[in-house]
């Protein structure tokens, strides 16, 4: 940077304060604009939010007023087998999804990470799934997985395999929604890792291999804690992505058969606009925003540490 | 040596087959919705799938039977557009000054920044209606833009931020030398040189607002709709259209597809460059 003290020598000390001050004032005014904007729009809509969860609101009732019930929405939603059921089904969602497309996408950004002829065309081809339009995604798998005409039952068939009830059955719609984010987001987990690999210094796998080390040996003692900081940055965008899903799976099968694929959102989405019951919706929101808040708290602190 | 050479011909063999495996899996379901979006309505279900077809335009015809669809279309298009360009001017300001200025807590702050666009949209979406409800703001293309600037604001700082730090700030420090102020090297040196960039922000900002479902199919009506609900609308009570499905589907996807093949190398960049660096 350029030093006003050098640029201007006879300076007052007011002066030079001033100029310290506009100095530490430049980032704010660049940052802030886009905070505040945000800040406006979403203080609100979250308020608003606590505040219903404190409260009863019923279609039936609320004309006769709203009245403040505590903690009682939190209670009854602890209490009631089909929420715990929608953080169920989320958690173990995120868990298989996220893993599944780590190890996955860490494999085929491994592979991409070679000097491929054609590699810029096969990499766009690759980003695509990810750009797809959800509802599109979600309908288009519910043709494909659809149990008598659909093209996956049809080619399992071919190759010997009897038809699957992808969408009908509990114990394999679950696994099938999970196969759908896989295709839709494996190509995110890949590119980011790739361009995380291609950021790498060279020396130490040379090093390593004038060492003797096997190519697994580098990956996992060299590669994996290079990449450290992406390979968080993915995960926390990831698992993010995946707790609050929504769209692919209420089209492919609106969270059934018999509650197998309702995830939280689906849940709440329920509650707010098929039931009506907002305070009881509201109070599903926050625990999703709270659980979503540890996983982001854990996820940056790992971040932060490895930056420092 | 020959025998090395051996090795390393079926090494990279194997690497290609694998590779393309995964490009024809990532493409092969959108291929299947463009093709079935050609197919004259008796063939949508045939078992085994007749892929030799004599193709029909019936099933655009059947989505633009009305009009409202070029009408949906244009909702989509503007809505996506200005949330964009106001997201795009206010990240880039913010992004810049993530870039450039190495405060403490500056990559902690770019995480939080994100928080807003990781907010699951059902936790806001009851009160937002309220809220619009008595701004007379429901099915208005207002209402869209407003809530969709709550994610791509965090998603153009993460972008420019890459991008901006990506500048040489010599190239600044010179300028400002020769009497540039602050705000005219942003413009004249930083801008133009994370132009690229900047557009690949705005395709991501763009594609992001065009896909959106929850916020559309529950803050929008007959007026406002954008093409997502469009689509799903072809899920009546009597029937699931899958023609009509497919054609509106691929008429969606093809922008996207289209944005995202230009932009690729950037887009990748740009997501990857926030994570890459602190």
């Amino acid at each position: 940077m350029t030093s006003p003290e050098t640029a201007l020598p006879p300076i007052t000390q007011a002066h030079h304060r001033w100029l310290v001050f506009k100095r530490r004032m430049e980032p704010v005014l660049f940052i802030s604009p886009a905070f505040i904007v945000i800040a406006v729009i979403l203080i609100y809509p979250l308020g608003h939010s606590l505040w219903l969860s404190f409260h009863e609101w019923t279609l039936r009732g609320f004309r006769r007023g709203i009245p403040f019930v505590g903690l009682q929405n939190y209670r009854d939603l602890f209490s009631n087998p089909d929420f715990l059921n929608s953080l169920r089904i989320t958690a173990s969602f995120v868990l298989l999804a996220v893993g599944i497309e780590f190890v996955l996408g860490m494999g085929l950004a491994l592979l991409l990470n070679h000097d491929l002829r054609g590699k810029n065309i096969m990499r766009a081809l690759i980003l695509l799934p990810m750009m797809c339009t959800n509802v599109v995604i979600g309908l288009t798998w519910r043709l494909l997985l659809n149990y008598e005409f659909g093209l996956v039952n049809y080619y399992l068939g071919v190759v010997g395999i009897a038809p699957l009830e992808w969408l009908s059955k509990p114990a394999v719609a679950f696994p099938a929604v999970v196969l759908v984010d896989v295709w839709n987001t494996t190509s995110f987990v890949a590119l980011l890792l790739l361009a995380g690999l291609q950021a790498l210094p060279d020396e130490p796998f040379e090093a390593a291999r004038i060492d003797g080390a096997s190519p697994w040996q580098s990956f996992v003692l060299i590669t994996l804690p290079l990449l450290r900081q992406t390979i968080l940055v993915v995960l926390l965008w990831r698992m993010i992505d995946t707790f609050r899903i929504f769209d692919v799976i209420y089209l492919l099968t609106a969270g059934g058969p018999a509650r197998a694929t309702e995830t939280v959102s689906i849940y709440v989405y329920r509650y707010g606009f098929q039931s009506f019951n907002l305070g009881y919706a509201s109070a599903a929101s926050y625990i999703m925003i709270l659980i979503m808040l540890i996983i982001a708290a854990v996820l940056a602190r790992l971040i932060g540490r490895i930056e420092n | 040596m020959n025998r090395f050479r051996a090795i390393r011909l079926v090494r990279s063999t194997l690497i290609y087959m694998a590779v393309i495996i995964a490009v024809i899996l990532s493409v092969a379901p959108i291929i299947y919705l463009f093709v079935t979006s050609f197919k004259p309505a008796e063939l949508t279900f045939a078992v085994p799938p007749v892929w030799n077809f004599a193709p029909t335009l019936q099933n655009y015809r059947d989505v633009f039977a009305g009009g409202t669809f070029t009408k949906y279309f244009f909702n989509s298009f503007i809505i996506a557009t200005s949330t964009t360009l106001i997201a795009l001017t206010l990240g880039a300001f913010a992004g810049y000054g993530f870039a450039r200025y190495p405060f403490r807590g500056n990559y902690t702050m770019r995480l939080g920044s994100l928080l807003p666009q990781m907010l699951p949209p059902i936790t806001i979406i009851v009160p937002l209606y309220v809220l619009f409800n008595t701004m007379d703001l429901i099915d208005t293309q207002w209402a869209l833009i407003i809530s969709y600037l709550t994610f791509s604001i965090p998603l153009s700082i993460w972008m420019a931020t890459g991008f901006f730090s990506d500048v040489p700030v010599e190239l600044e420090e010179s300028a400002m030398i020769d009497g540039c102020t602050r705000l005219g090297a942003f413009f004249r040196i930083s801008v133009p040189i994370a132009a690229p960039g900047l557009a690949a922000t705005a395709i991501l900002s763009f594609i992001y607002c065009w896909n959106e479902f929850l916020y559309a199919v529950i803050l929008t009506g007959r007026d406002a709709r954008t093409l997502p609900v469009t689509i799903t609308s072809f899920m009546t009570n009597r029937a699931i259209l899958w023609g009509r499905i497919a054609a509106s589907g691929s008429l969606v996807l093809l922008p996207v597809l289209i944005f995202a093949i230009i932009a690729q190398r950037y887009l990748v960049r740009g997501l990857s460059r926030g994570a890459v660096k602190g």
